[in-house]
């Protein structure tokens, strides 16, 4: 129970919004590698996010989402240049926006940074910043990592990673950025699950999704992290109902169950944890990803 | 196992893609392990042979319409809608195809998609084309209202819809069902799981019944999860799609957007959210039919990775 306790308190100290101050359009060079800044610089705070991406704010909303500064720069005869500099409540949400979509190459920017065909994504503290060219051009790609580089200098510091990335096992895990993220909404963009709440996620819940194995290996844990034991057992009863199609164990032992197409997924609730794994070659696989995820816990609440 | 509730809905989980059992026929277009088209259509689907064809599709394609550096040709863009009309319609004209749909006394709006933030347009090539043929047909510029909104539905006779087609992180896909989504005061009331809706505002009264033909711009569809474009998840597919049918035409253009995905990844990559909104306007709003045995695809033009 102490140690229950301890942890939530860390939890919650971790989550306070944070003191760093916003991102400002001053905070931006006014020229770089000949492009120039094109109007002033736009801010959207949590409510008018919306005006500028539709509904489709909510996605960031699901990541605390504070603040937008949008800023175009130009250059005579070549494509604009938008950059978008999202600050976060936390560094580990400015971690999970970026996880979100990591479709591109891995370059170094920041605390992690991808690039594909012109569009520059990449976190820093409490941070996350897309930087888009119109048209990818050799001028314009240089251009892009120039203010990227820019932006980095004008954020000091760095911040941390997702604690909960710790509990991930090493062995066999796939190269690559490891999504991190608290709502269904999201973890559907990775792995679609269901179209209801079945593992009763929230804006409270801590979540990442790792991949396993090489070529058509296509296993997947998933490990999630409640405020409260209540919650991680009511997710564990939801999921062994509607996905398992079994009554759950009353003491979170880890169920297994083979699926369509011959996959394996399994499922084990620990203290305030849920422990998931999906597209299992066989039983074994489940049990010995469970117990390494369970054997971190442990480790860690020692 | 405890009992549900009154009124309690199963929920739709991954297994039941894997099942092919969710979401009736449009889950077809979203199910799992379907790397290719080729799987889609042997594994899941009849190939159509329908003895009574409820929807018409013309998808047409050419290699020259976008070039490398994106340049959409709009002399090859007004070829391929004037081809695909006439496929569609039999005629040997283009002239004569036009006329089937639309009379010179009409005053028409062309709904187009204009997408500031995701930046997935329609884009101007194909909505020229549609007014050229417009203007050719006699209709005065007045009489022709080509926007994305502010369309004076009250003084339209007949309404051509003309979207983009987008992947979308709100309602799964958007191409012409959504595309009206402004047509509503209230565009947030779709948002979200009341995306499912959408079927509703093509029976507004100022809508129902004026539509006369689908054509979708599939020159350079998105594919990827949003909310923000990706430009990795754009791809030159070249394609326009003609049809009168907006729920076979979203069924379609799903099913090439799934597959492309798929590809992308070199795994399932499900559509998310479902989208809901296009198996609702064939249940709920009887608005076409998402039934894939039930809509004939007539191809034209590029083969090369045509998805479908």
């Amino acid at each position: 129970m102490v140690i229950i306790f301890l942890t939530l308190e860390a939890w919650a100290v971790e989550k306070n919004p944070s003191e760093e101050k916003n991102m400002s359009p001053e905070s931006l060079p006014k020229r770089v590698a000949g492009w120039t800044v094109s109007g002033d610089g736009q801010t959207f705070n949590r409510e008018k996010i919306f005006k500028y991406m539709d509904g489709a704010g909510d996605v960031y909303l699901a990541f605390n989402f504070r603040q937008l500064l949008v800023q175009e720069y130009v250059k005579k005869s070549a494509p604009p240049i938008v950059v978008e500099i999202y600050q976060m409540s936390s560094s580990e949400d400015a971690y999970g926006i970026f996880s979100q979509d990591t479709d591109g190459d891995e370059v170094k920017m920041g605390q992690g940074a991808i690039y594909g065909l012109g569009l520059l994504r990449f976190w820093k503290k409490h941070f996350f910043v897309r930087i888009l060219a119109e048209k990818e051009t050799e001028e314009t790609k240089a251009a892009v990592m120039a203010i990227g580089k820019k932006v980095v200098e004008a954020i000091p510091g760095s911040g941390k990673k997702p604690a909960l990335l710790d509990w991930v096992p090493a062995a066999g895990l796939r190269k690559g950025v490891i999504p991190y993220f608290h709502k269904p909404i999201s973890l559907n963009v990775h792995y679609y699950l269901a179209d209801s709440n079945l593992l009763n996620l929230s804006e409270k819940t801590e979540a990442v999704l790792a991949r396993y194995g090489m070529n058509q290996n296509r296993v997947r844990l998933l490990i999630c992290r409640y405020p409260r034991p209540a919650e991680a057992e009511k997710g564990f009863e939801q999921f062994c109902r509607s996905f398992l199609s079994e009554s759950p164990k009353k003491d979170g032992t880890m169920q297994v169950k083979k699926i369509e197409k011959g996959q394996f997924v399994s499922a084990r609730w620990m203290d305030r944890v849920l422990i998931l794994v999906f597209e299992g070659d066989d039983r074994k696989t489940c049990e010995q990803l469970t117990q390494a995820v369970a054997k971190k816990i442990m480790e860690a609440n020692r | 196992m405890k009992g549900k509730k009154q009124g309690e809905r199963r929920p739709i989980t991954r297994r039941d893609f894997l099942k092919g059992t969710a979401y009736g026929t449009v889950g077809l277009a979203l199910g799992v392990n379907q790397l290719g088209a080729k799987a889609l259509a042997q594994e899941k689907i009849t190939p159509f042979a329908a003895k009574n064809p409820t929807s018409k599709i013309v998808l047409i394609r050419h290699e020259a319409a976008v070039d490398e550096k994106q340049r959409v040709n709009s002399g090859i863009v007004q070829e391929m809608v004037d081809t695909a009309l006439k496929a569609i319609t039999g005629k040997q004209d283009a002239a004569e195809a036009w006329k089937s749909f639309i009379r010179p006394e009409d005053t028409v709006g062309v709904k187009y998609t204009h997408c500031g933030w995701m930046r997935v347009h329609t884009e101007d090539a194909v909505v020229t084309a549609i007014v050229k043929r417009l203007r050719d047909l006699g209709i005065p510029k007045k009489r022709i209202y080509a926007e994305d909104s502010g369309i004076p539905l009250a003084k339209c006779t007949a309404l051509i819809n003309v979207p983009s087609i987008k992947v979308h992180a709100l309602t799964g896909i958007a191409v012409s069902i959504k595309n009206y989504i402004n047509f509503s005061s209230q565009p947030s009331a779709y948002h979200d799981d009341r995306s499912v809706n959408l079927g509703e505002i093509w029976l507004f009264p100022e809508v129902k019944g004026k539509t006369r033909l689908v054509i979708v711009d599939g020159l350079r569809p998105y594919f990827g999860p949003g909310p923000q474009i990706n430009p990795l998840h754009r791809w030159d597919y070249k394609g326009v799609l003609v049809g009168t049918d907006p729920v076979a035409m979203d069924a379609t253009c799903l099913r090439i957007c799934q597959v492309k995905r798929n590809l992308f990844k070199g795994e399932e990559w499900i559509i998310t959210p479902p989208p809901k909104s296009i198996s609702a306007a064939d249940t709920k709003y009887h608005l076409g039919t998402s039934d894939p045995a039930k809509i004939q695809v007539i191809r034209l033009g590029w083969e090369k990775d045509v998805l479908i």
